[in-house]
């Protein structure tokens, strides 16, 4: 269990406070080395499992030769589908039933290229790359579907659940003045954490622990429980800390079954490192999507209607859906509207989410599709946006909680100075640079799903804050000591915060941006269920310098209990807790409704999503909202794209802690400017292989891509969103980033690149 | 010829062996090594193919130093060796016999008061899940004893070795900034 102890900025209390710019508390650990990350565990007589992965894309398994390999130094298995115990099918996170089934992690059919065919576990990692090298696998090879592009891929099926229709698009169009129509493509994006997915897993009996980072352990979990058929109870997940998921940790994993399964039959503790190349293909990152739209306006730029259609790839064996419509249908006032999407199976691993799936792609296209539209009809970018503002939710026909996106258009067009630019594309230079102004707006929905936390003030006056929720470095940690401090009434330094342990209090995915808001508002209520409690106490304890006074007319301040009338200097909760004999106050509280505060339904609400509010859930639309302005620089004769500077202004409501806030904002901007420059995983239509499968190939964005980037927060607290008032902050910042560099590279060259990334090939 | 010693099928039985806790473990060309780490002398034995992060890792119970890719690329195992920077993915541990081997958890002792740079980065909130830093901070330490943190765009050049996906560079930039002026 991971106690992480608090420290606090350099002699600047009011830091502590929720809202204040306190250093993350969980820091001193990782900036010195000592942050134990799950594969850095040692438990006695840990083995090491490699994988096998299939190098067709699609056919089948005739045979596996292990002779060679099991006779290998150190060798204590080679796993297959022949030798492998039988696993369980589980209910997925959306709360499907299991098929009867079995589940098995092992191929024999192949659909992608790296997929696992067998497993070798040996006394060494050395023994186990080594002898995995030497299995020899028979193929039965099949035509396989390398992509999007390929022709054999075709349309795809639609999906009649993400159509999104209002008043008559089509007829709207047809009659509008002013039409324009393009399509806009995002190739497979990958999450590329540094800490590369991987776990430990040991038995003891029928119960078992792993180390494994996870942004959902409840749901994780539950589903190595299922497999492995044995209680949930029985099963430890441990991920203290997490070496970045952005999406990709949320989930059990084929891999994570293999481990677990090889534990099991040698009876010792199995460690898995996925490689680096296997991180391509033993999960999915964003699909590749196309995306058509047009745009009918007046003459003076007012939308009149917007037609989409778009596709994104999916596995063979799955339908993974990246919602292409998500912004298109809310972003911009319309009268008439039509979204429609396919997916289109192709021979790939199943893609899952990567930061901000949908709203990232979507935005890319309506933002580009917009910017054209104004230089269509002559009018500023920004104009444009403001002159088709959506003064309520077109889709949802409800009034927003918040939208500042107005102050957002406001505050970026001042800050990065949006009024120098010249209007024509092609006219700002300097030297040999051709500079560009571009500017794109983003949004990212508040999700909501109750929480659950455990409050504790200990008989020294210190607090702790316990949830089987994470820290990948939104800041977990440091706004539950900041939110316990300020609603116990004690200084930051006084709460200990532990996390990431299912042995924790429940708590929901972290993900879909919408932890930090439940998980504050369950640490809240339970605090304050605390402190209710110590203030009861200090009244009605015969022992309390303060009994027989009202509750109400107590405070607690900097760990302090005093009386205003009382002009004494007050008892710390130390005393009081002594005085009155007690070694702990515990509070466990959630923020569930009543109708699901029952065993079953709290099970239900953090180990699937099933339970998660739609931000249109209620009588208000809920929504984060951004707008980036970039300045790029592309070498005249070369075309290579440079960002030389970037504003963004963003509302993600309250921020309880800005400084943290603005380091995911960052974050997300630069996995952006990646996502428009740099990255495109490169599939060899000639065998479905990710070519690039390596960090010098798959290319993210490395110090010096990145320019200096100011971030201006312009959110106001929304109770409506949260209790405490903060919306999505994860996932907003990348949203409207790649639209915008892509804008300004129009502006820059009057090369409309609608296709990402924008290299130097499609500009010259 | 040599591929085809490579090639050879090597049957267990030619293997050495030496029994751990009643359980048979094969070895392959084991060797002894004295390594000296972090100001201590460190006797480990390994096989000869084992990298020096793989050995710091899963060996010597020296964690803070990461696997990102095993392939040069990410730079989150960077540690110092005779001071420089270097790469422990692409390094054998028989390669640094000898040699006097820095890594994040000898920059400043437990209790003590963290390395400029270490606390620049804490002030900066130059990092976020906190898993390319330890490597960040040693290329931070190197880049600014190299002379290379002269300049914003020098630092980011000489930064640039080190990936981080939670994308902390402009944080990064004001910590290697803060740190070079106060170790000046």
């Amino acid at each position: 269990m991971t106690i992480v102890e608090t420290r606090a900025k350099r002699g600047d209390a009011a830091d502590g406070a929720l809202g204040g710019r306190l250093s993350r508390i969980d820091g001193p650990a990782k900036i010195t080395g000592l942050a134990d990350y799950a594969l850095e565990h040692h438990p006695q007589g840990m083995v090491h499992a490699v994988l096998v992965e299939s190098a067709i894309a699609s056919g089948r398994v005739v045979s596996i030769d292990a002779n060679a390999a099991e006779r290998a130094p150190g060798v204590l298995l080679v796993m297959t589908p022949d030798n492998a115990l039988p696993i369980k099918s589980a209910t997925d996170w959306l709360n499907t039933p299991p098929s009867d089934a079995p589940y098995e992690p092992l191929a024999r059919s192949i659909t992608f290229a790296g997929q696992h065919i067998a497993a070798v576990i040996a006394e060494t990692f050395e023994q186990a790359t080594a002898a995995a090298a030497l299995v020899k696998v028979y193929y039965e090879e099949a035509p396989a579907i390398a992509g999007l592009d390929d022709p054999k891929a075709g349309d795809g099926m639609p999906l009649d659940r993400m159509t999104i229709e209002w008043g008559d698009a089509h007829g709207a169009l047809a009659n509008a003045p002013i039409r324009i129509k393009h399509e806009y493509r995002t190739p497979r994006e990958y999450n590329v954490p540094i800490e590369p997915h991987g776990l430990i897993a040991e038995w003891k009996g029928d119960r078992l622990t792993v180390w494994e980072p996870s942004q959902w352990i409840d749901g994780m979990a539950r589903t190595y429980a299922e497999w492995f058929d044995i209680p949930f109870e029985n099963v430890e997940l441990r991920s203290p800390y997490i070496g970045g998921g952005f999406g990709s940790k949320a989930l059990a994993l084929e891999h994570g079954a293999i481990a677990i399964n090889a534990a099991r039959m040698l009876g010792r503790p199995v460690k898995l490192a996925v490689t680096r190349a296997q991180t391509f293909t033993a999960y999915g990152g964003r699909p590749a999507t196309r995306q058509t739209i047009e745009l009918g306006a007046t003459r003076d730029g007012k939308l009149v209607s917007i037609v989409q259609t778009g596709a994104n790839e999916t596995s063979m064996k799955a339908v993974q859906v990246e919602p292409l419509g998500s912004v298109t249908s809310i972003m911009y006032a319309t009268p008439n509207f039509s979204s429609r999407q396919n997916v289109v199976p192709v021979n790939t691993v199943k893609p899952g989410a990567l930061r901000a799936p949908g709203e990232n792609p979507s935005a890319f296209g309506i933002e580009c599709a917009i910017d054209e539209l104004a230089y269509e009809v002559g009018i500023d970018p920004v104009q444009i946006r403001l002159l088709n503002y959506a003064e309520e939710d077109p889709h949802a026909r409800k009034p927003w909680s918040t939208r500042r996106l107005r102050e957002a258009y406001a505050a970026g067009a001042e800050a990065f100075g949006w009024s120098a630019r010249q209007p024509k594309p092609r006219s700002m230079r300097e030297g040999n640079q051709l500079i560009g102004y571009g500017v794109a707006a983003g949004t990212y929905p508040v999700r909501r799903t109750p929480g659950e936390a455990l409050v504790r003030i200990l008989g020294d006056g210190s607090v702790e804050v316990a949830s089987s929720g994470i820290d990948m470095g939104q800041g977990t940690y440091t706004i539950l000591a900041q939110t316990a401090a300020e609603a116990i009434g004690v200084p930051v330094e006084k709460v200990r915060v532990k996390l990431g342990d299912s042995s924790l209090p429940r708590a929901p995915v972290a993900g879909g941006s919408q932890f930090a808001n439940l998980i504050t508002g369950a640490v809240h209520k339970a605090a304050l269920a605390a402190r209710d409690e110590l203030i009861g106490l200090a009244i009605n304890d015969p022992n309390s310098p303060f009994r027989d006074l009202q509750a109400n007319t107590l405070i607690v301040e900097n760990g302090v209990i005093s009386s205003p009338r009382d002009t004494g200097a007050g008892v710390g909760i130390a005393e009081i807790m002594q005085r009155t004999g007690r070694e702990r106050i515990e509070a466990l509280r959630d923020t569930l409704p009543e109708n699901l505060r029952n065993e079953k339904d709290h099970f239900r609400n953090f180990t699937t999503i099933t339970t998660m509010l739609s931000p249109t859930d209620g009588d208000y639309s809920l929504h984060s909202w951004c707008v980036h302005f970039v300045e790029v620089r592309v070498d005249a004769d070369f075309g290579t794209v440079r960002v030389a500077r970037m504003v963004s202004a963003l509302d993600s409501g309250r921020l309880y802690n800005p400084k943290l806030a603005e380091s995911q904002w960052k974050g997300g901007i630069i996995m952006g400017i990646g996502q428009a420059l740099l990255e495109e995983g490169i599939v060899d239509a000639r065998n479905g292989r990710v070519m690039n499968n390596n960090l010098g190939d798959y290319l993210v964005p490395t110090n010096a891509d990145i320019p200096d980037l100011k971030v201006i927060s312009v959110g106001i607290p929304d109770t409506h969103a949260s209790v405490l008032g903060g919306k999505a902050v994860g996932e907003l910042g990348i949203v409207g980033v790649a639209p915008a560099i892509a804008n300004a590279v129009y502006h820059a060259t009057g090369v409309r690149v609608r296709d990402l990334p924008i290299t130097m090939d499609k500009l010259t | 010829m040599f591929f085809g010693l490579l090639l050879v099928e090597r049957p267990a039985a030619l293997g050495t062996y030496c029994h751990q806790n009643g359980v048979k473990t094969p070895m392959t060309n084991q060797i002894s090594l004295n390594l000296d780490i972090n100001g201590k002398s460190r006797q480990v034995t390994v096989e000869a193919r084992v990298t020096l992060l793989d050995a710091l890792r899963e060996h010597l119970e020296l964690t803070g130093t990461k696997k990102g890719c095993d392939h040069g690329q990410c730079g989150a195992c960077t540690v110092h060796v005779d001071g420089e920077r270097v790469l422990s993915c692409l390094t054998l541990a028989a390669q640094v016999e000898g040699s006097t081997i820095n890594t994040i958890e000898g920059l400043s002792a437990p209790g003590d008061a963290l390395h400029p740079v270490q606390a620049a980065f804490l002030e900066h909130d130059a990092f976020q899940c906190g898993y390319c830093t330890p490597g960040q901070i040693m290329s931070a330490v190197a880049c600014i004893r190299e002379g290379h943190a002269g300049s914003d765009d020098e630092i980011r050049e000489y930064m640039s070795g080190n990936l981080c996906r939670c994308g902390a560079y402009p944080h990064i930039v004001d910590a290697v900034r803060e740190a070079a002026k106060e170790l000046s």
